[in-house]
């Protein structure tokens, strides 16, 4: 051989040598059995809360004037499950998301809070404890009569006092339709249903009563306004201002157009943060 | 015959180091000045509306990495026509969260950043056309080189 060749004939050589070596070692790789590891659910505990928002623990000034403040607000909820889906469920899904869950933790019984408590910020349900860890990104309640108690025979009994120009009422509002509701992530200004091994995460039920009576802080043609039914249209039942009335009464006493305000309101009342649940009227 | 073989190796190691310095330097450095460069990227833009087709004008914005879902990866605000644009860290696949909020009201929306969207980010190797030919050319002439160099030598 012609020395001229001898060079790349020795850099060839080492390039062949170096792509036999480095290919054997890939296949070695590919042949080892991988190690057999038990799968270890780690867990946590997961809280169910309600939360009336301050609006129901402070009050607020609704969106025709009158002040309202909340002794109590109570609602009265059951069949409360928390799910990990895969896609994360959003409402636009529907109902149907049964072949989405991986994960679902339910809270048994029926449980009645009041949401106009100092201390339900937010109120707890109850408390799910070693559940696996992961996002629970979906919950299914149900709002229900209560069968005993004080709020029995209602769904949501609010019990306050309205001002406005002087004139005060006492009023006992109660809502008696039983209404289901599907939400998905929490929406707000922290992350919630988040549960990491070791520790404790919360999944909210939201109830926004700004809903029903309006807010005066918004602009009148805000939808937040345009959808709720004020308190005017009740304090006009008021007698000697007392008002104590349930939803079944106001379908004759009040103008057809506020009850469908009314009834429509129940079915965006919930929300988990600020994000909107899916609603259902049950009976 | 001597001198001819000696300028030969010489530019072969001129070429080569070279070309190696070429090859290691960043592509659009300069020594002083400002260096500005405007480049497409590939970002999200976020249109948040309510149901009425109003705009959320101010609406607070956050976005959340995959990774790290307990604290935002970003923050801003949606300008008059309820925008807001970002470019996502592609090196972070998997699925991204903007949730965007004003007033009481809020939504949460999701999208997905796969692994292909971070190899096409950062393009493939990170070598421009220019370094790939120098790199061609320092190898093709650093064997005729040695070539030239052995034969002459047996000459």
């Amino acid at each position: 051989m012609e020395r001229v060749w001898k060079l790349p004939a020795i850099y060839l050589t080492i390039l062949l040598a170096l792509l036999l070596v480095t290919g054997c070692a890939a296949e070695q790789v590919v042949e080892e059995e991988l190690p057999v590891v038990e799968e270890v659910v780690e867990t946590g505990t997961l809280a169910f809360t309600a939360n009336g928002e301050e609006f129901i623990r402070e009050g607020f000034v609704c969106k025709d004037g009158w002040e309202l403040s909340f002794d109590h607000a109570y609602v009265t909820l059951t069949s409360i499950s928390a799910f990990q889906t895969d896609p994360p469920f959003e409402t636009e899904m529907g109902w149907e998301f049964e072949d989405l869950v991986q994960v679902r933790i339910d809270l048994a019984g029926v449980h009645t809070v009041d949401l106009a408590a100092p201390d339900a910020d937010p109120a707890v349900v109850g408390e799910a404890a070693s559940v696996p860890v992961g996002r629970y990104n979906a919950i299914y309640w149900e709002m229900v009569r209560a069968s005993d108690g004080p709020s029995e025979g209602f769904v949501v009994l609010l019990v306050g006092t309205a001002e406005k120009d002087g004139e005060t009422i006492n009023f006992s509002l109660g809502l008696d339709r039983e209404v289901s509701y599907l939400g998905g992530e929490y929406v707000g200004d922290e992350r919630k249903g988040i549960l990491q091994a070791g520790g404790s995460a919360d999944v909210e039920m939201t109830f926004h009563f700004d809903h029903l009576f309006g807010d005066f802080d918004e602009d009148p043609g805000d939808e937040i306004n345009l959808e709720a039914l004020g308190f005017g249209p009740l304090a006009a039942l008021a007698v000697d201002g007392a008002l104590e009335v349930s939803l079944s009464d106001l379908e004759t006493k009040l103008a057809e157009g506020d009850y469908a305000l009314l009834l429509a309101v129940m079915t965006h009342l919930a929300h988990v943060g600020e994000g909107h649940a899916l609603a259902a009227f049950m009976e | 015959m001597k001198k001819t073989k000696h300028r030969v190796v010489l530019l072969s190691m001129i070429i080569l180091i070279g070309g190696l310095i070429l090859l290691l330097s960043p592509v659009g450095v300069s020594a002083h000045g400002v260096d500005i460069a405007a480049v497409p990227v590939k970002a999200v833009e976020v249109i948040a509306l309510y149901d009425s087709g109003q705009p959320m004008v101010g609406g607070q914005v956050a976005i959340y990495a995959p990774d790290e879902p307990l604290e935002p990866w970003l923050t801003g605000t949606c300008d008059e026509e309820g925008r807001f644009i970002f470019r996502p860290d592609y090196s972070r696949p998997g699925l991204w969260e903007i949730q965007v909020r004003l007033a009481g009201h809020g939504d949460l929306i999701r999208f997905e950043v796969t692994a292909a969207e971070e190899a096409v980010a950062d393009g493939p190797g990170g070598l421009s056309l220019l370094q790939k030919i120098v790199m061609a050319l320092v190898v093709a002439w650093g064997a005729v080189g040695t070539a030239f160099y052995f034969s002459r030598r047996n000459s």
